[in-house]
């Protein structure tokens, strides 16, 4: 454990990096160029890699928060890990920004001729109106930015003191935090994706987004967690023990994400009222149908299946696979949300949806990598940092 | 002389006892045991134990349970009983879901647990040599122990003792098998345990003979088989004259039921009954079914008495007559409700507007069967 | 007082010998019980009597003694279903979920709160029975071939209570009879009278702490943690599902099922704080059912109670945006109607005072937190009424509109509900070991090898 205080700072590799840049860059030209070849399904695809970076980064600061207000010790010599990915919400109001601009080709409650000849629409306006989402939507980012900010600032300035005033103090933003979380993930879920289709409305929304919001934060932060263990970046000491809570929750969130899909489904299902089940209608027309039967294997079988035994969420490998499965999972979750309401006839899959998602992963990279040249890859003065080396199951 | 079972040592500290597992795997004992109050960390290890499999057995459990449930109620619902129950299909999936989650979780925790108790571990077994001892009461309590057992193939008396002395044991002690617990018989034969199945068989039978031939016929069990209502023809006590049956109250009136006045006066109802019916074509088609229906067996189906009775009843006379056409609705009316010489009423068999369509198709067959070149 | 973050909570302040434990835990049942205990064990005894006759006035008349009418079917019988139901749960969380979480604070807890499940179920159990028309048949309820060749609904929400409710009582049962038999073997070691010998040598079954058998035991207590979890969160979640699946404004709606889950822990963990409040000072157990423990409850109470809030909040918001004139008048009604004395029962007690352990004194004060506690239970008691009473008294059709009253019998009932679970509780103190005296062996400080921080083998 006396390794932990010699810590040094590494950076990361400069091949890694230049993959990030690569395929930023790729990734926004053709970006740039779908924009204009087809301008309506490009905004849908911002839409969705949006949601996706909001996933990440929200996420992850939920899991800082949930560490320090649940006292875990597991997760400290990792935590910065979440922290950085947690940046990313610097991001979310720059992209933001080409969002608002084209609102119209996503939302159909904001063209004013439809709202004038639907009933359902008239009766939404005072909170489906272009200003009011718009500045709930800063607002929302601001508060997000402003909780990031403090609470990693606390945790950098606690590197150089090791003062524990600073971990009372995260723990008290954390604390206030999470029923803000709450609502402000619930408020943009329902904003970005449910009002896409205006009409329809399910109450546990807000929970669903929440539950592939963990599990996107989750799956990223074990998949850099494992590379950087295993390349030696994280200090010597840390041991199967402490990647089986993370393989653990990524089960446990798995079972909750199924528990709130299925029940979303059968009680819309079950009492087969027309203006609920025209949704998951939608999702069954033509090639939707495989999306949906697929969103099963792909978002519950196939994880559950492969972290159910207690070796599975321990292996390195394993954790590695399963994690980057899940991500691709949440962004087939978020796509079977988000695109039927673009493409109704089936699934449109092509270079563009590509290119965003290149363009993200590209970002991310070199977010993180700026974020490991300019600050400390373990919290070297948190009090928890010893008993954190010492833990075992 | 009573025979040996094994020598034990005592520790204190958990520290001391995973040193003495290791060592009791190094000097090659594999027919020893260690005691714990509670489960001490690393002792597996020690032991070199191989993991569980109560995993697997779970697993394999918990999906056949699902799949289990899964048959049961496809086969009850599409084979043996289909319904629609809310419009839903016969076998609907997702509403399957909540009893085979149930069914699953049961089936892999109850048999889990009884194949570890009743398998794993050989429990129950209050006979074991360990018990009532005194190595037994302090690893129950604060100690923790270590045993070798007498037919481990490296054992020897002399030898397991030293080495308990060398791993720092603060008591050794032999443990001796009780008479009684020399016991080699499989316990499923011990007499006690057959007695029981058997008292347990009778009392079993004398339960299902007592529910299903006599607690079946005791109300409130007998599944209203035996009812305090009346059935009709039934013998009723409640009444004077025993009849179940009974007369309705003095002036009841049948529903659509309407007096009529006329019974015995033919001529007021020739001159005040009025036909309300109109000749149109559904009334006259109406007419002409009630009338095939009800007065062709005796006046024929084309009013003359031509009938399929062929004289066996008085032939009545023809309607198509002169007299006949020369009734008004009214008198035709009053025939059919209050009959006429052998012909009986006809009120029971039609509705109000039945017997006037019939005097609408009467006069359509009067004028067919005196049809003037203008028709 | 500040915490130092360097340093582990310990579970067990001091630190006491394993036969201290031993004596301690064990002497409720060694010795006679006092009188208090038998002025305690009267009153809950009287009011399970009144709720006996209740029961007994019920199945001779039938339901026509309770307060259901038509539009109100359900009455007090589901809301007090779903009362104790929900007060189930704490046990199997602290129990299952806080194993799986490797929390070592629930050691001192868990024992007495799976005991508070098992009895929470029971009481719960009956009220399904009894509000059917004929409760001497529920023989029926179980699919099994029968002389009227007629299967249970397998698509009705009320026949999956019946799996979950009797799946969730078998595996709770299963579960804390598992834990017990280690203690009962310690128990049958240490005692000297041959009755009590044989019934504990019996029932432990001849455990001997063989590690050979703790192994696979540990294993199954991490297997049966494991189910219990889900279930737990499924046998709630079907609960809701009675009201979810139904097309009733004010009870379709999606969020049900993890906001019943929650609301059950969340009146289950005050149900909990409360008993335990008494049994820690009775019984001299403050050592090792610790403030901090009360304290770390408190605050999964706060949790658990915002969460309900937040569900409170999304149902009002969506009934608004979804434009269904029905669904935004049930929610009018329910603040302004003839009930809306309930629904702020219900608000304050479940949202408002619980917001009072965001303060560290409250939540660190015995005599606070205890009111709290009551209060929680109280104001999800009304939720419940609330759930089902106004929303059936005033569904679609005004015609179909009407009030609805409990009758005495109905109070009575749930009187007895209570004293049945207090009965039985207090007759579990005098006969088992109410905590788990193996499991908090196992977390006392130096109770396990010392690790050095280095690869573990």
């Amino acid at each position: 454990m006396d390794n932990v205080l010699q810590y040094s700072k590494k950076e990361i590799p400069s091949k890694i990096n230049t993959i990030g840049i690569v395929l930023l860059v790729l990734g926004l030209l053709a970006a740039v160029l779908a924009f204009f070849v087809d301008h309506t399904r490009s905004t849908y695809n911002l839409l969705l890699n949006f949601m996706f970076i909001i996933s990440i980064g929200l996420g992850s600061l939920f899991l800082v928060a949930l560490e320090y207000v649940g006292g875990a010790v597991w997760s400290t010599p990792f935590r910065r890990v979440s922290e950085f990915l947690s940046a990313l919400l610097y991001l979310v109001p720059l992209i933001a920004i080409p969002l608002f601009f084209n609102l119209h080709d996503l939302f159909h409650w904001s063209h004013q001729e439809a709202v004038e000849s639907d009933r359902l629409l008239q009766q939404k306006s005072p909170f489906l109106n272009t200003s009011f989402f718009i500045i709930r939507g800063l607002v929302v980012f601001a508060i997000w930015m402003i909780f990031y900010f403090f609470i990693s600032r606390n945790s950098r300035n606690q590197d150089d003191n090791g003062k524990q005033v600073f971990t009372k103090r995260n723990i008290k933003l954390s604390a206030v935090f999470m029923p803000v979380f709450a609502f402000t993930i619930s408020l943009a879920a329902i904003d970005w994706i449910m009002s896409l289709e205006a009409h329809w409305f399910s109450t546990i929304f807000g929970v669903y987004y929440f539950s592939g919001t963990v599990l996107a934060a989750l799956a990223s932060a074990t998949i850099i967690i494992v590379l950087l263990k295993e390349n030696n970046y994280l200090p010597h000491g840390l041991v199967s023990d402490h990647y089986y809570s993370l393989g653990a929750l990524l089960f446990a969130f798995t079972n909750f994400w199924a528990y709130i899909a299925f029940s979303q489904y059968l009680l819309i299902w079950y009492a087969n009222l027309p203006e609920e089940t025209f949704w998951f209608a939608q999702r069954w027309e033509g090639s939707w149908q495989v999306i949906s039967l697929g969103i099963i294997l792909v978002h519950f079988v196939i994880p559950y299946a492969g972290l159910l035994s207690q070796p599975s969420k321990m292996n390195p490998r394993r954790l590695i696979i399963m994690s980057s499965w899940i991500l691709f999972a949440h962004y087939y979750d978020l796509y079977w949300l988000i695109m039927p309401n673009f493409s109704k006839e089936g699934v449109i899959f092509g270079w563009i949806e590509i290119a965003f998602v290149i363009a993200t992963i590209g970002a991310i990279i070199l977010l993180f990598g700026y974020k490991m040249r300019k600050n400390n890859l373990v919290p070297i003065g948190d009090p928890k940092l010893k008993r954190a080396m010492d833990f075992r199951l | 002389m009573s025979k040996l079972y094994a020598i034990t040592g005592l520790f204190d500290k958990p520290e001391d006892i995973i040193q003495a597992a290791k060592a009791a795997v190094k000097t090659g004992y594999t027919k020893y045991d260690v005691n714990t109050p509670y489960p001490v960390h690393g002792m597996d290890d020690a032991m070199k134990l191989p993991p569980s499999k109560l995993g697997y057995v779970a697993l394999v459990i918990g999906l056949m349970g699902a799949a289990f449930a899964l048959f049961a109620m496809w086969y009850i619902n599409t084979i043996d009983y289909p319904q629609v129950i809310g419009g839903k299909p016969f076998f609907p999936l997702p509403a399957l879901i909540p009893i085979t989650f149930e069914v699953t979780v049961l089936s892999a925790s109850v048999l889990t647990v009884l194949i570890m108790l009743f398998v794993f571990f050989k429990l129950p077994n209050n006979s074991h040599p360990l018990h009532d001892t005194e190595y037994m009461k302090r690893v129950s309590s604060d100690m923790y122990g270590i045993y070798i057992m007498a037919d481990d193939p490296e054992f020897d008396e002399f030898k397991v003792r030293g080495f308990l002395e060398d791993i720092d044991a603060k008591e050794i002690s032999a443990i001796y098998y009780d008479d009684e617990e020399l016991n080699t018989r499989h316990r499923v034969f011990e007499p006690k345990f057959i007695i029981f199945l058997i008292a347990a068989g009778i009392l079993n039978s004398a339960l299902v003979y007592f529910v299903y031939n006599k607690l079946l016929y005791m109300p409130p069990f007998d599944f209203m088989e035996e009812q305090a209502k009346v059935i009709p023809q039934d013998e009723d006590t409640y009444f004077a004259d025993n009849f179940s049956m009974r007369l309705p109250v003095r002036g009841t009136v049948a529903r659509g039921d309407m007096p009529y006045l006329y019974s015995n006066n033919p001529e007021g109802a020739g001159a005040d009954i009025v036909n309300p019916l109109l000749p149109t074509k559904a009334n006259l088609a109406k007419g002409e079914q009630k009338y095939n229906t009800f007065c062709s067996p005796c006046h024929g189906y084309l009013g003359n008495g031509e009938s399929r009775m062929r004289g066996q009843f008085p032939v009545p006379p023809s309607l198509n007559s002169q007299k006949v056409i020369s009734w008004s609705d009214g008198r035709i009316y009053h025939v059919i409700m209050a009959g006429q010489n052998t012909m009986p009423s006809y009120s029971k068999q039609t509705t109000e507007d039945e017997r006037w369509t019939i005097v609408q198709y009467i006069r359509a067959l009067q004028r067919s069967q005196n049809a003037g070149e203008t028709d | 007082m500040s915490v130092d973050h360097t340093q582990e909570v310990s579970v067990v302040e001091g630190q006491p010998s394993f036969r201290s434990i031993d004596d301690l835990i064990s002497k409720p049942l060694e010795t006679k019980p006092d009188r208090n205990f038998f002025i305690a064990i009267s009153i809950t005894g009287t009011m399970l009597l009144i709720g006996v006759i209740c029961v007994a006035l019920t199945v001779w008349f039938g339901i026509g003694t309770w307060g259901n009418n038509q539009p109100v079917g359900w009455g007090f019988g589901i809301v007090n279903f779903v009362f104790w139901v929900g007060i189930g749960h704490a046990g199997t969380l602290i129990s299952a979920i806080l194993f799986l979480f490797r929390q070592k604070w629930r050691t001192g807890i868990a024992r007495f709160a799976e005991g508070m499940t098992i009895f929470a179920v029971m009481t719960a159990g009956l009220f399904p029975l009894l509000h059917v028309g004929r409760p001497w048949l529920p023989i029926y309820l179980i699919p099994h071939p029968n002389q009227h060749g007629v299967w249970t609904n397998f698509i009705s929400p009320l026949v999956w209570d019946v799996f979950a409710v009797s799946t969730y009582f078998t595996v709770s049962l299963v579960f804390w009879y598992i834990g017990l038999i280690p203690d009962l073997a310690t128990l049958r070691d240490r005692t000297v009278g041959k009755i009590k010998k044989m019934i504990y040598s019996v029932f432990s079954l001849g455990w001997r702490h063989s590690n050979r058998h703790w192994q696979h035991y540990e294993m199954m207590y991490l297997i049966l943690a494991g189910f219990a979890t889900p279930l737990v969160l499924s046998v709630h979640t079907i609960v809701s599902f009675d009201f979810a699946v139904s097309i009733m404004p004010g009870w379709h709606t999606t969020i049900f099922p993890p906001y019943f889950v929650a609301g059950a822990v969340f009146s289950g963990f005050a149900m909990v704080q409360n008993v335990l409040i008494f049994v820690r000072r009775i019984f001299n157990y403050e050592h090792i059912i610790t403030l901090d423990t009360l304290e770390k409850m408190n605050k999964i109470i706060l949790v658990t109670g915002s969460m309900v809030g937040y569900a409170y909040i999304m149902e009002f918001f969506i009934a608004w945006y979804s434009g269904n004139p029905v669904e935004q008048f049930v929610f009018v009604n329910r603040v302004f109607g003839p009930y809306s004395w309930a629904y702020w029962i219900m608000f304050s007690c479940n949202v408002i005072f619980p917001q009072l352990f965001w303060v560290k004194k409250i939540r660190r004060s015995i005599p606070i937190m205890f009111i709290l506690g009551v209060l929680v239970n109280v104001g999800m008691w009304f939720e419940r009424f609330v759930i089902v009473v106004t929303s059936l008294t005033r569904d679609y059709l005004p015609s179909s509109w009407d009030h609805y009253a409990p009758t005495l019998v109905d109070l009575g009932i749930l009187l007895g509900s209570f004293g049945l679970f207090f009965t039985l509780l207090l007759l579990f103190i005098r006969t088992l070991p109410v905590i788990s005296i193996s499991e908090v062996k196992a977390v006392i400080h130096g109770a396990q090898p010392h690790h050095t921080g280095v690869y573990h083998e």
